[in-house]
């Protein structure tokens, strides 16, 4: 089912959680909420449950405008971050309730149940009750409870939070699949960028100002619309410099450790104002001294990060710069160093606003025989 | 090899709780060398005996059996406050009536130091925690990560014999943790102090410590660099444990004809090598053997033209690398690649193991057997 949502608002006595939140979902996809603590997400999916109503806008399921309905008559599943399972009943039976409720034979409950904890990898505490299982198999007994219910909407609230990391990463490869089975439209809130990647077919990035920007993973870690979302995604955070682009010898450059970084001449509309310069860490490489557009860095420590190694370097004006590589790939442990850094993927932001500038084609640019 | 004497010593340092019969063991005989100047992480999921194992160095803890020698002195006898060692913990809260200035300044200030030496070090480790604007503000009226980076400074600003810092980084946005991570190793180096840091978090591990110290049941599984921990893990915990994504792991069956050595998956899968790329006593080993447990890292996993055949089953790209979940003899094994790759759903691949990636373990008891061409030390 599509779900949409038109200038819903939604405030707390005075506390305005939600101003002006507009967007839309269609049948099958899973869209990620993404952002930080304090941002609405969680209020906002409230909203679409039928928990609390919206002050102002509209909510529409197939079309079907939500006020008024019953949270129980919207057809929706849900698994919240506090668990909410039942305490007196088995990890089984909370799985299971949806289907009691709805008269399923017992062979079919079992089997439906015991599939869908084998895939979260609960089905061995399945007779534990609530009060027996570590956080995070309450986390994904309440998935659990939400998906055997097998709803055309399915909302779910950073339920992989509680999980060790381990468990979490082979969640997060096996989750699409079973939501793609499910066939369900989903909204999925996460503070963690790598799930938000990996399980959105497009991901919308709240932040206390409401929704910065809805896109496909690529269009929100290629072009993200602001520094705020160029920040969120990332590890390391991307390296941002304050830069003043100029003309030098027919080409648009942004001085960095006092060397010229040659841009796409698609920036010239930045000349002399103040720009950050924003430089993904696996970006920028080492290159060895004289080679064309190499910077001067010191480079301070190196530290090893999930398969890449972190190098955190100095500009020649004492600007922290991270720079990553595959593990195992050389590169210097300390002192001087050169990096290069590659023109196509340097972001351009607004230093005054924080957005992203578009890069726009020169219109007149003559061709270099 | 220096003949110098390690900083700090545990020798068969046991934590027992409960009866003298049918209570439990939060640590069971632990036994680890602190070399002066370097920084070690006790890693573990919680209840593995980390926590323990600081709170005895502390002090805050009495040992059961054993000894904690630090800087060539025992003691474990002594108060925590009798040790030198400073410490950011959780929960060793900030003194709540004075501000966060002199709540980092205190142990300079009763250690005699002239002020402008106290100003200029305070001033220093809070530019590196990015905690200079809270300096005169008061611990009830920060966040939480406000706290625990006034707390971290308190202990780094100090000269002591030793640094305890545990789960140091946990309230922290993410964003500013990777800085940190960078930040705080560079301030530790530079002026030569020796700590342990006790994480659940394995990316902070890697990242901070000289050496790793896994541990699970109350038992040190591993002590190591990360990378000899990647390289040759001691056991198939800490083989799947540390790692990720985690390590690929798949029972096998080992034998030998032609000049090759055959390891029989599941599904009809084999991976074939010649002789020669392992040790003879490595061959004689798995052939002595026949049921194994092989392991293969996922950046060691690699696509090639020919090899064995897998079905891709996910494809996601995180922005910087990207991981491929494939069905493959029966489980899922997952790959990961630093470019983005083209792969969809349902695709086949073939893929290729090196066996200087090959790690053996014991199916029984977990062991190592051999990683790569050598039988595992």
């Amino acid at each position: 089912m599509s779900i949409e949502l038109s200038n819903i608002r939604k405030a707390f006595k005075t506390n305005t959680v939600l101003a002006d939140v507009s967007f839309s979902i269609a049948k099958g996809e899973t869209l990620v909420l993404f952002g930080p603590s304090g941002a609405g997400k969680t209020v906002l999916l409230r909203l679409i449950a039928g928990v609390i109503e919206p002050d102002a806008g509209l909510i529409r399921v197939n079309g079907r405008d939500m006020a008024g309905v019953e949270p129980e008559d919207r057809g929706i599943g849900m698994a919240f971050q506090n668990f909410a399972l039942f305490p007196h009943m088995d990890a089984f039976a909370n799985i299971a309730a949806p289907l009691t409720a709805r008269g399923q034979s017992k062979s079919v409950m079992k089997e439906t149940v015991e599939k869908v904890a084998r895939l979260l990898k609960i089905d061995h505490v399945l007779h534990h009750k609530p009060k027996e299982l570590s956080n995070g198999q309450k986390q994904r007994t309440a998935l659990a409870r939400a998906l055997s219910a097998a709803p055309s909407i399915l909302l779910l609230d950073d339920p992989l939070r509680n999980v060790d990391a381990k468990l979490r990463f082979e969640m997060r490869l096996e989750l699409p699949r079973l939501l793609k089975d499910q066939n369900a439209t989903v909204i999925y809130v996460t503070q963690d960028y790598k799930e938000a990647m990996a399980l959105g077919h497009r991901i919308a990035v709240m932040t206390a100002h409401g929704i910065q920007q809805v896109g496909t993973p690529e269009d929100i870690y290629l072009t993200p619309a602001n520094t705020d979302i160029a920040r969120l995604f990332g590890d390391p955070v991307i390296n941002l410099l304050d830069v003043r682009p100029e003309w030098q010898g027919g080409q648009v450059v942004a001085m960095v450790s006092d060397r010229p970084v040659t841009l796409l001449d698609h920036y010239a509309s930045q000349i002399g104002r103040d720009c950050i310069l924003g430089l993904r860490s696996e970006s920028l490489h080492f290159v060895a001294e004289g080679s064309p557009g190499a910077i001067p860095v010191e480079v301070e420590t190196e530290t090893p990060l999930n398969e890449k190694t972190v190098t955190l370097a100095l500009t020649l004006r004492g600007r922290e710069i991270m720079i990553s590589r595959p593990a195992g790939t050389p590169g210097p442990a300390s002192g001087q160093a050169h990096i290069a850094i590659n023109a196509a993927s340097a972001l351009l932001f607004d230093r005054a606003t924080g957005q992203r500038i578009a890069p726009v084609r020169p219109a007149m640019k003559e061709a270099v025989a | 090899m220096t003949t110098e004497s390690p900083q700090l010593r545990l020798k068969n340092v046991d934590k027992y709780y409960g009866p003298i019969k049918g209570g439990v063991y939060a640590v069971q005989s632990i036994s680890m060398d602190v070399p002066k100047g370097e920084i070690i992480a006790l890693l573990g999921s919680s209840g593995c005996g980390k926590t323990s194992t600081l709170r005895m160095v502390a002090g805050f803890e009495a040992v059961s059996a054993g000894s904690i020698e630090l800087a060539g002195k025992p003691v474990h006898m002594l108060a925590p406050v009798k040790r030198n060692v400073a410490m950011a913990f959780e929960g060793y809260s900030l003194y709540p009536t004075v501000s966060v200035r002199d709540n980092i300044a205190f142990a300079l200030k009763a250690s005699r130091l002239a002020d402008a030496e106290v100003a200029r070090r305070v001033g220093h480790v809070a530019e590196m925690l990015e905690i200079t604007d809270i300096l005169d503000r008061f611990p009830s009226s920060i966040s939480g990560g406000q706290q625990q980076r006034a707390s971290l400074a308190r202990a780094l600003v100090r000269d002591a014999d030793l640094h305890l810092l545990d789960e140091p980084m946990g309230q922290l946005e993410p964003q500013l943790r990777t800085l940190l991570r960078g930040r705080i190793k560079h301030y530790i180096k530079e002026r030569g102090l020796t700590a342990i840091l006790v994480t659940h978090d394995q990316t902070e591990a890697n990242a901070l410590a000289d050496r790793i110290a896994v541990m699970e049941g109350g038992i040190l599984q591993q002590y190591a660099s990360s990378a000899e921990i990647k390289l040759r893990p001691a056991n198939l915990f800490t083989g799947t444990f540390v790692g990720e994504p985690p390590m690929n792991v798949f029972p096998a069956t080992a034998s030998a004809s032609a000049g090759e050595v055959t390891f029989d998956l599941s599904g009809g899968l084999y991976l074939r090598y010649p002789e020669a790329a392992f040790d003879s006593a490595v061959r004689q080993m798995v052939l002595t053997r026949q049921q194994v447990v092989i392991g293969v890292r996922p950046y060691a996993v690699h696509r090639t033209a020919q090899g064995a055949a897998a079905q891709v089953v996910a494809n996601q790209w995180l922005g910087d690398q990207s991981h491929i979940a494939a069905s493959f003899a029966g489980k899922t094994i997952v790959l990961v690649e630093h470019d983005r790759a083209a792969l969809s759903e349902g695709q086949s691949i073939h893929i290729q193991i090196n066996p200087e990636d090959l790690h053996v373990f014991d199916p029984a008891t977990g062991a190592a057997l051999a990683h790569g061409h050598a039988l595992a030390a």
